[in-house]
């Protein structure tokens, strides 16, 4: 389970991300003294960082520069300031990424998500029942047998296999496909689900992705 | 100043001395002065009259001149004081003085009235950054409800949305340089626009389909986000019934600058209204029929378009389609450097 460390002054905001968090499954962690906001994070030793740029004694950018000087855990920096002078200044102190508030908390999750991939040292596991999933080529097979996956039931497979065993929304399917410049309808997203369904099938995999009435699919 | 002119103003001054001459000469024949002395002074005083109104008449005339000449010529004609010379008479100087303290009070008005603005925009932007915060955690409350909240987040999009209108419009009127414009893909821009009005989109089945974004441009990223999602709004504002709604954009380079197409199947704009819809609160036939409109949207647009540099026009044929082009130049600079 991956740990991330909350730094946000707004007590209301830093409660409901605990939450959003929790709920997606990870661990948090937080502080409430902002004097020595770098070595909170650096004790806590996390795998993620949710920085506010806005918070009391020094700013964002500032504690940003104090946790690159001693590790190099990903760091998301959030901020209520729509300015490119804002993102250009927080990558530039290397932060990971940069998301404005209000955001909408399942795009959250899927950067989180995508910054602790990159981040993680260990090649992730990219195979399902023995079959390799082969992104680059958006090819699943297992030598002998294979299907080639187009774009968006690749993007699906992925998530789905991501959360192996969990339940993965329409909604959440939407967004990653949404989030790759796929701004395919609900219908459409139907279709794909249904021809992945029958490409595994090809391939031995009958009834891998099961349906959850009005929650949303599974891989098995 | 004309000589003509000139002379009509000092004609009670010249009725006076011809009356006090006729007055000298009457005079003159009672004590029976010589015929000789009495011409000569006619002469002294005739010739000394003219020297007199000659040279006050070119003294004025240069420095009236310089007065006319400098305001016809000036496009800022507040910096009139700063082209003409001190005169060497006392009514110019009366004049000059006057200039020059009227324009350094308006200076000092106009200044006030620069940071009273300046300071108001400073709020707005603090105000925008606070105000957020709550509805940061009312989205997040929201989406940790469940399917219950679901209709919350719907309203608090609006509410953020009609959030960053202030913020832009503050930003659209404000002299004060708060965007880096530097290079930005068009695609990736687009794509945060789509995946922040996804669920409306799907609500209403528009289709939505892009065409060579793979392109960058010179701009400032927010700023052309804020720019896109208003056009996306108002294709949604205006979809025509009876057709499936569709939006299709697509860039391609003409003449050397990357030109943005934002086009919609909607209801259109009507031709009388077309080369109106930029301006400020203008709401046009769509605006006043469908729904209400405040008519600064599209006025925002243009006026950021501009401060970035880029050129904003609309094409459109009523009941058919609207076509919102962006045409961003070439950064020559870049070029230059590879």
């Amino acid at each position: 389970m991956s740990k991330i460390f909350i730094v946000e002054d707004d007590t209301a905001i830093r409660s409901e991300l605990a939450e959003l968090l929790k709920n997606a499954g990870y661990e948090t962690d937080t502080t409430e003294d902002f004097s020595a906001t770098a070595e909170a994070v650096l004790n806590s030793a996390p795998d993620l960082v949710l920085l506010d740029i806005n918070i009391p004694h020094a700013n964002g950018q500032q504690v940003l520069r104090d946790i690159r000087s001693k590790s190099s855990v990903p760091v998301i920096m959030v901020t209520s300031h729509t300015s490119e002078i804002d993102e250009v200044l927080s990558m530039s102190c290397g932060a990971d990424d940069y998301v404005t508030k209000p955001y909408n908390p399942t795009i959250l999750l899927l950067r989180i998500s995508a910054v602790l991939k990159r981040s993680a040292a260990k090649p992730e596991n990219n195979t399902y029942n023995g079959l390799e999933l082969n992104t680059a080529k958006g090819i699943l097979g297992n030598g002998e047998k294979e299907v080639s996956l187009t774009k968006n039931e690749l993007l699906i497979f992925q998530q789905l296999l991501d959360r192996k065993g969990e339940i993965v929304t329409r909604d959440d399917l939407m967004t990653v496909l949404w989030d790759n410049e796929e701004y395919i309808n609900d219908n459409a997203l139907t279709v794909n689900i249904s021809r992945l369904r029958a490409k595994l099938a090809d391939i031995g995999c009958d009834n891998a992705i099961e349906t959850r009435k009005k929650q949303g699919y599974v891989l098995v | 100043m004309r000589f003509r002119d000139y002379i009509r103003d000092r004609f009670g001054a010249i009725l006076i001395t011809l009356v006090s001459w006729f007055i000298l000469m009457l005079f003159f024949r009672a004590f029976r002065v010589r015929m000789y002395i009495s011409s000569a002074a006619t002469c002294v005083l005739f010739i000394a009259g003219m020297i007199r109104l000659l040279w006050d008449y070119f003294r004025r005339k240069s420095f009236y001149d310089s007065i006319k000449n400098s305001c016809d010529g000036l496009d800022k004609k507040y910096l009139l004081h700063e082209m003409i010379e001190q005169p060497d008479f006392a009514e110019g100087r009366i004049v000059y003085d006057a200039l020059c303290e009227a324009n350094k009070s308006m200076c000092e008005n106009v200044a006030e009235h620069r940071r009273s603005s300046e300071d108001f925009r400073e709020y707005i932007e603090l105000w925008v950054h606070e105000i957020k915060l709550p509805v940061a955690s009312l989205l997040l409350m929201s989406h940790n409800d469940g399917e219950s909240g679901n209709k919350y987040s719907e309203q608090l999009k609006r509410i953020d949305d009609y959030i960053e209108n202030v913020l832009y419009y503050a930003r659209s009127e404000n002299a004060e340089k708060d965007y880096i414009i530097k290079e930005v893909s068009l695609k990736r821009i687009f794509g945060n626009i789509a995946v922040k009005n996804r669920e409306e989109l799907l609500q209403r089945n528009v289709n939505i389909s892009t065409e060579g974004l793979d392109r960058t441009v010179m701009t400032d990223a927010k700023w052309l986000e804020y720019i896109l999602g208003q056009l996306l709004g108002n294709s949604m504002k205006y979809i025509a019934e009876g057709r499936e709604p569709e939006i299709h954009i697509s860039a391609e380079e003409k003449d050397g600058r990357t030109v943005l197409h934002f086009r919609d199947n909607g209801i259109g704009i009507p031709a009388s209204d077309l080369p109106y819809i930029f301006e400020k609160s203008y709401t046009g036939e769509n605006g006043r029929t469908r729904s209400r409109s405040t008519g600064m949207g599209l006025y925002i647009v243009k006026s950021l378009c501009e401060r970035l540099g880029h050129t904003v026009s609309a094409d459109s044929v009523q009941d058919e389609y609207t076509d919102i082009m962006i045409s961003f130049g070439k950064n020559e600079y870049i070029t230059m450097q590879e």
